[in-house]
């Protein structure tokens, strides 16, 4: 069990299995709001459900519609349980925070972890995300 | 953050539910990237505007913050929807589509927004001035907005715009402080470029240099001349494609940067790059192409939406000439611009050539996967990143002259250098 602080960008805590990724990825045209899988085919995480699942990538990138596909992924309930990053951008932040007050689904985000300690964790492996302290745990 | 009274009083509620949500919105967003206070933004443009990003969540959302009572306080325009509002049988825009967009449009208007529908607010509706501070999103108007005029606004997102149209504040962070509109990589250009590749050098500059700043401040140097408002919009709209570029300088051509000096704010790039006609041509050609020269089945301009300038130039070009039987000619623009055109003589030209215009939204906006094009031809270098998601098919990048050619011969190819 590893434990890893870094910074609670957005509220929650949860625990569920990790899908890790390597590369940025932008949620607009990267996730189908309707089943949670990643669409983007030059990412290293297509053909992946996030659905339920600690999203692990190094930061956020793309459009800036992308709350809206957020949401409505949220609403059809296939969105990440939980985000991690290295760098949390504004686009993602805003993403988890506006599920919370929108919706009033809670979706921690953690950041300011290392890229190469990101990237050492499984996919498959259970993560507790506690976006109030800023913590993850890795099973 | 530290909050005003009035701050306060707008997050208890005294101003309505829109607004206390709002303000609990943009306060988290604050205190995460280190604002310590609200300031008032003038200005808004908002993306929260096409079906086919917000879905059924943002109809169920905007339903909600109309039957609150929510209303916008400043001048806040609206990002392209999902179809033309018009013509969409035209272009056989799936009628459920439509249905749900028009539902978004009646939900927004109820808001008090201003129906532009477009993705250039700046060429009028929306115009800010230097150091006005707005709150912007599109990505393409955020970077234009930034570096061109000068005017202040971070790359703000879906509903957040919407937020800070509502309350008329934002959080004090980002590119709203002078430290973070320093340039932090430079790239010096070989002479003559200007020359060698006349518009396309823009959009083509600007996705080499958002492919390596990520989400940096560019500084470009060695343009002589200064480039017109729409090689700026090629130039940001590509930076803004391939990286999440919110500002570049153009070094004594934007307002920022005079010298390379003042353009860094006197630190040093973290990277500097030289680019030379070699490599501009590369990346014309492998880099953001992915079809060699041959048959084109649609020719695609109008990204971001087409000037009233560009609309002549296309109308100068093809007139007296008839788009190919095999080729279809897309141009997206706005109602205003369309109105002008029309009066000025252009679209009649256009129309007569065979050529169709989109209005109110565009290639990669609109559900028009089911035409099932195979080769899209196009002189923009975000048509060129987006298209191949949304239409699923492969891009032929070229010049706006050879575009028209490829529209009208139904062939793609590259006049000899």
């Amino acid at each position: 069990m590893i434990r890893l602080a870094g910074r609670g960008v957005s509220r929650g805590r949860v625990a569920a299995e990790a899908v890790v990724s390597a590369q940025p990825f932008g949620f607009w045209q990267g996730i189908d709001p309707l089943t949670g899988l990643v669409i983007d085919r030059r990412h290293d995480a297509f053909g992946q459900s996030l659905a339920g699942k600690v999203f692990v990538f190094p930061y956020g990138r793309g459009s800036t519609g992308t709350p809206g596909v957020f949401l409505e992924a949220v609403r059809n309930g296939c969105a990440p349980a939980a985000l991690v990053n290295v760098v949390s951008e504004p686009i993602v932040a805003i993403c988890a925070i506006l599920a919370d007050e929108l919706l009033g689904v809670t979706i921690p985000v953690v950041d300011a972890l290392a890229a190469e300690v990101l990237a050492r964790i499984p996919t498959g492996a259970r993560v507790t995300v506690d976006g109030v302290a800023g913590t993850i745990i890795v099973e | 953050m530290e909050l005003t009274a009035e701050d306060r009083s707008q997050l208890a509620g005294d101003q309505g539910e829109p607004v206390a949500l709002a303000m609990r919105v943009l306060t988290r967003l604050g205190d995460v990237y280190g604002a310590e206070r609200f300031i008032p933004i003038t200005r808004a443009h908002v993306v929260g505007s096409s079906y086919q990003i917000c879905g059924e969540a943002g109809i169920a959302i905007y339903e909600r913050l109309v039957a609150q009572g929510a209303r916008v306080r400043v001048t806040t325009t609206l990002d392209p929807g999902s179809i033309d509002f018009d013509h969409w049988r035209q272009f056989a825009m799936p009628e459920h589509v439509a249905q749900r967009q028009v539902r978004l449009k009646e939900l927004l208007e109820a808001m008090g927004v201003v129906p532009t529908w477009n993705c250039t607010p700046y060429y009028f509706a929306n115009v800010p001035v230097f150091n006005e501070r707005v709150a912007w999103s599109e990505s393409s108007a955020v970077v234009f907005v930034n570096s061109v005029i000068g005017a202040r606004t971070n790359r703000l997102a879906a509903y957040v715009d919407l937020c800070a149209a509502l309350t008329g504040k934002m959080p004090d962070f980002g590119l709203y402080r002078d430290e973070a509109r320093r340039g932090t990589h430079l790239f010096l250009l070989e002479p003559g470029l200007e020359e060698r590749f006349g518009m396309q050098l823009y959009p083509t500059l600007g996705y080499l240099v958002g492919q390596r700043v990520g989400d940096g401040v560019p500084v470009i140097e060695g343009l002589e001349r200064t480039p017109s408002l729409d090689a700026f919009k090629l130039l940001g709209a590509a930076m803004a494609s391939t990286g999440s570029v919110a500002m570049y300088h153009v070094v004594g051509h934007t307002p920022e940067a005079p010298t390379r000096e003042a353009a860094l704010g006197g630190g040093t790039p973290r990277a500097t790059w030289r680019i030379d006609a070699e490599e501009i041509a590369r990346a014309v050609e492998e880099r953001i192409s992915t079809a060699p020269p041959g048959a084109v089945d649609l020719v695609a301009l109008g990204c971001p939406h087409a000037s009233l300038d560009q609309l002549a130039t296309y109308a100068r070009l093809i007139a007296g000439r008839r788009v190919a039987d095999s080729t279809r000619l897309w141009i997206s623009t706005s109602f205003m611009v369309a109105e002008l055109a029309e009066r000025a003589g252009y679209l009649p030209v256009l129309r007569q050539a065979g050529a169709e215009i989109i209005v109110g939204t565009c290639v990669v906006n609109a559900p028009l996967a089911g035409w099932g094009f195979r080769v899209m031809a196009t002189d923009a270098g975000k048509f060129a990143y987006y298209a191949p998601a949304n239409l699923g098919v492969k891009i032929l990048f070229l010049t706006t002259e050879e575009c028209i050619e490829a529209a009208v011969t139904g062939q793609g190819r590259r006049r000899p250098a």
